[in-house]
């Protein structure tokens, strides 16, 4: 069966030190001042003493039905063998049509190459060679699970199984694979 | 920008006011060859200075935009590459084609009138009366050849001016720009709305480049025309998204830019010419080709701004 590879973020294990967002720039080279992925606080919201604030890790969601891909003039953004949104920066122009569909905000044009860019779930870096992505392997809270939905003995396939976890602005219907448990949070 | 506090947003407007001239242009030009074609197919005797304005105006508008289009790109030198990788499910990938297309036809075309009316005056300086049968003569076989560019740049010209709409309205996540017209789902509003304005803007353009001449009063009537359909377009526009659009920074942008200068004032300002003043054109058509920029620049933006 084709690997699905996904993410489960459980909100409430997040304490927002932002190791993963360090060990994202670490993996992938990220320039200066541009984020493959951030988890900025949500909040505070409520009064006192229903006074809510969490840390919500946003990057690339990896949709299934991803408007990046569709809108991409030159297939440069497209669906790799596992399925995974990925960008051929030899093909990208830089139009940034496709951060105009992006829902999430997650693509940026990279500074140093003029191309778009985005988490590729460290794609040719660690998945390729068995490893989970840097950001999952980083966490301190052990917030980030990572694995193949596919496989129903999956870490994440298990954790999707027995608990209630939402995909972002569903509305929109591109069926991510970034999914969050928000129990505890909201 | 903080980006564990500061909600990490990094600016919202990715296409910014270089996308908004650029699909601006990309109107006028489509507008001014569709003034000049439409004119040369049909009208005998078609106004050899509104032919000659719009056929020049076209090619220059188009090279100029997609010159703010590559500008815009974050890799510009590699723009090549958009005609060699193709996507045919993206309107922007179309949008090439078409506008590749649009332009060659438009550099032809701009040709044609350009050597037809060297032809012509050089003929009739040189041998005089007796030389203006075969100058009748040449001239017609020009507009044989010409006619066949004129009418298939009309084509590609409505692709192009309609185009700039579609590019907008195909981002199906921005709720905004993918507006569909009311009561029908599949049909995309701003299209309409892009067209419309692109023919009014590229027609007022159009007048401006052939500066005071004959009656002009068809044109003027056809603006008219062409401005009450856009006030009702963006009345509808209006009724039908929701109020924070015209919101903020944009509420000056949309009243004062689109409504007042681009739309209200030359109605008021044409009606008024059109009775009393044959060639009144310059207060009109500049008005008009100002409200178009400010409703391309209102429409890129508000798209983004608010979510
Ligand atoms: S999150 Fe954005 S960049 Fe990632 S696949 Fe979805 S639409 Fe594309
Ligand atoms: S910026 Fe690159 S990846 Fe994005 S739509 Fe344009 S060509 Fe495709
Ligand atoms: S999966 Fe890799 S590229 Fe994506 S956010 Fe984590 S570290 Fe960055």
């Amino acid at each position: 069966m084709a690997k699905h590879y996904a993410m489960v973020i459980q909100l409430k294990k997040c304490l927002g030190c932002q190791a993963c967002t360090v060990a994202c720039k670490f993996e992938n080279k990220v320039p200066d001042g541009q984020y493959r992925t951030k988890s900025p606080a949500i909040g505070p919201s409520g009064t006192y003493p229903n006074v809510k604030v969490f840390f919500e890790k946003q990057a690339c969601q990896m949709c299934q039905d991803a408007p990046c891909v569709k809108v991409c003039p030159t297939t440069a953004s497209h669906y790799n063998k596992d399925g995974l949104v990925l960008i051929d920066s030899h093909k990208c122009v830089g139009c940034k049509y496709c951060m105009t569909a992006c829902p999430y905000d997650a693509r940026f044009i990279n500074k140093n190459t003029g191309t778009a860019d985005k988490c590729t779930f460290c794609y040719d870096t660690r998945l390729t060679k068995g490893e989970k992505p840097a950001c999952v392997t980083t966490c301190v809270g052990g917030a980030l699970l990572f694995g193949d939905a596919n496989d129903p003995q999956s870490e994440v396939a298990r954790y999707m199984a027995t608990h209630r976890t939402e995909v972002r602005k569903a509305q929109f219907g591109t069926r991510p694979s970034v999914h969050y448990d928000y129990e505890g949070v909201k | 920008m903080d980006i564990t506090w500061g909600a990490g947003a990094a600016n919202p407007v990715i296409w910014g006011w270089l996308i908004a001239v650029y699909l601006f242009l990309a109107g006028i030009a489509g507008g001014a060859f569709l003034t000049a074609s439409l004119t040369d197919l049909f009208k005998k005797n078609g106004q050899a200075r509104v032919i000659r304005s719009g056929a020049f105006l076209a090619p220059v508008a188009i090279i100029v935009g997609l010159g703010l289009l590559v500008f815009d790109l974050g890799r510009p030198l590699s723009f090549w590459k958009l005609i060699f990788n193709v996507n045919f499910g993206s309107v922007m990938s179309i949008g090439v084609f078409i506008i590749s297309i649009f332009t060659v036809l438009s550099l032809l075309y701009a040709y044609l009138v350009w050597t037809s009316v060297k032809v012509g005056s050089k003929v009739q300086v040189r041998v005089g009366r007796a030389a203006n049968e075969t100058a009748a003569t040449k001239a017609a076989g020009t507009v044989g050849g010409r006619g066949i560019v004129a009418f298939l740049g009309a084509l590609f010209a409505l692709g192009t001016a309609t185009y700039t709409g579609f590019l907008l309205s195909a981002v199906s996540t921005n709720v905004f720009w993918s507006t569909h017209l009311p009561g029908i789902a599949g049909v995309p509003f701003l299209p309409f709305l892009f067209l419309v304005s692109a023919l009014s803007t590229g027609l007022a353009a159009t007048l401006l480049g052939a500066g005071t001449c004959d009656d002009l009063t068809v044109y003027k009537k056809i603006d008219i025309v062409l401005i009450v359909i856009e006030i009702l377009l963006v009345a509808v526009l209006y009724a039908s998204v929701r109020a924070v659009f015209f919101s903020g920074n944009l509420a000056a942008l949309f009243w004062l830019g689109v409504v007042m200068i681009g739309l209200i004032l030359p109605l008021l300002l044409s009606l008024y010419g059109v009775s009393r003043h044959k060639n009144l054109v310059l207060p009109s058509c500049s008005l008009v080709v100002i409200g178009g920029l400010a409703l391309r620049c209102f429409v890129v933006y508000a798209g983004q701004l608010f979510k």
